[in-house]
């Protein structure tokens, strides 16, 4: 009997070249896919909307987004992803699929998307510039501020977007792409990239 | 062509997918062959305001009530479709 040994991949294991892309001098924009994570999405049951946001509350410490908005706690974000449901993303196993399924037993029903998004973080001078390209949605800081969340599409792909803490001093825009989907929309956002300059690198750290 | 989705905000019109007239309503299980023939089949063919079903799939994937001019295109309403999440913003 043959046997197999199951390699975990990220889906952009071969579109991901890590090192400089575009334009020469000094990267406009930087891309960096976040890997290892621990996704679960979270959908109230009927009716259930006030018990998912009472167990969430009593859970992370923090009110469970219901506006498009990310909420970060200790040790996980809460994304909204539509109504009276939302992702929790976090690392470590502490927040996974099976240790949040006595938490919210009644109340939501639970699925595991670790593996099936990609988590992809946009930063850099020209980051805006970039994503004005393939998005319709208007990243002014004074309109998509710090926390600011959207469920939308970029280039006919649906993805959650949101915009986490600055890291030096730069907005730093985070995206969740399906997985099958995640190389086609990597490709895109080269191309819409390359002009600026890119830095391209994986990171095990969620920021 | 942009909808405000009531969850989501406004969004252009690629996000949505149509599908259809949103008056006919499933008739009663003893209701008869006559008005289940209407209700699967017979359309009006409204110019002018009109309620239509919307799918937000490219955002929030919630279903919406839209009320659309088939004239101008003039949006004068959107609220979420009967379900999950119309009671959160008071439908
Ligand atoms: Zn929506």
């Amino acid at each position: 009997m043959a046997e197999f040994s199951w390699d975990v991949r990220s889906p952009l294991d071969r579109a991901l070249v890590a090192g400089p892309y575009g334009a020469q001098g000094e990267a406009g924009v930087a891309l960096t896919e976040i890997r290892n994570f621990d996704l679960v999405q979270i959908m109230a049951r009927r009716g259930k909307a006030a018990d998912m946001a009472r167990a969430s509350k009593a859970r992370f410490g923090a009110a469970t987004p219901e506006t498009p908005k990310a909420v970060g706690t200790a040790d996980a974000t809460l994304i909204w992803s539509g109504p009276d449901q939302f992702f929790v993303l976090s690392k470590g196993g502490r927040h996974g699929i099976e240790a949040l399924a006595s938490v919210f037993a009644g109340s939501a029903a639970l699925s595991d998307q670790s593996h099936a998004r990609v988590l992809i973080s946009v930063s850099g001078q020209r980051a805006r510039a970039m994503l004005a390209k393939l998005s319709s949605i208007d990243l002014h800081p004074y309109v998509f501020a710090i926390g600011s969340a959207a469920a939308t599409s970029m280039d006919h792909t649906s993805v959650t977007l949101w915009r986490g803490g600055d890291r030096g001093g730069q907005a730093v825009f985070n995206l969740l792409v399906f997985s099958t989907f995640a190389e086609s929309l990597w490709h895109t956002i080269l191309d819409s990239a390359a002009e600026y300059g890119v830095t391209i690198a994986h990171s095990e750290e969620l920021v | 062509m942009r909808i405000v989705c009531p969850f989501c905000g406004e969004r252009e019109l690629g996000e949505f997918t149509y599908l259809g007239d949103a008056k006919p309503q499933r008739p009663a299980p003893v209701a008869g062959e006559d008005a289940v023939y209407e209700y699967v089949y017979l359309r009006d063919n409204i110019a002018g305001s009109m309620s239509e079903h919307w799918y937000h799939g490219g955002g929030c994937r919630a279903w919406l009530k839209v009320t659309r001019n088939t004239l101008t295109h003039e949006i004068s309403a959107v609220a979420p479709a009967a379900g999950a999440g119309a009671a959160k913003v008071g439908a």
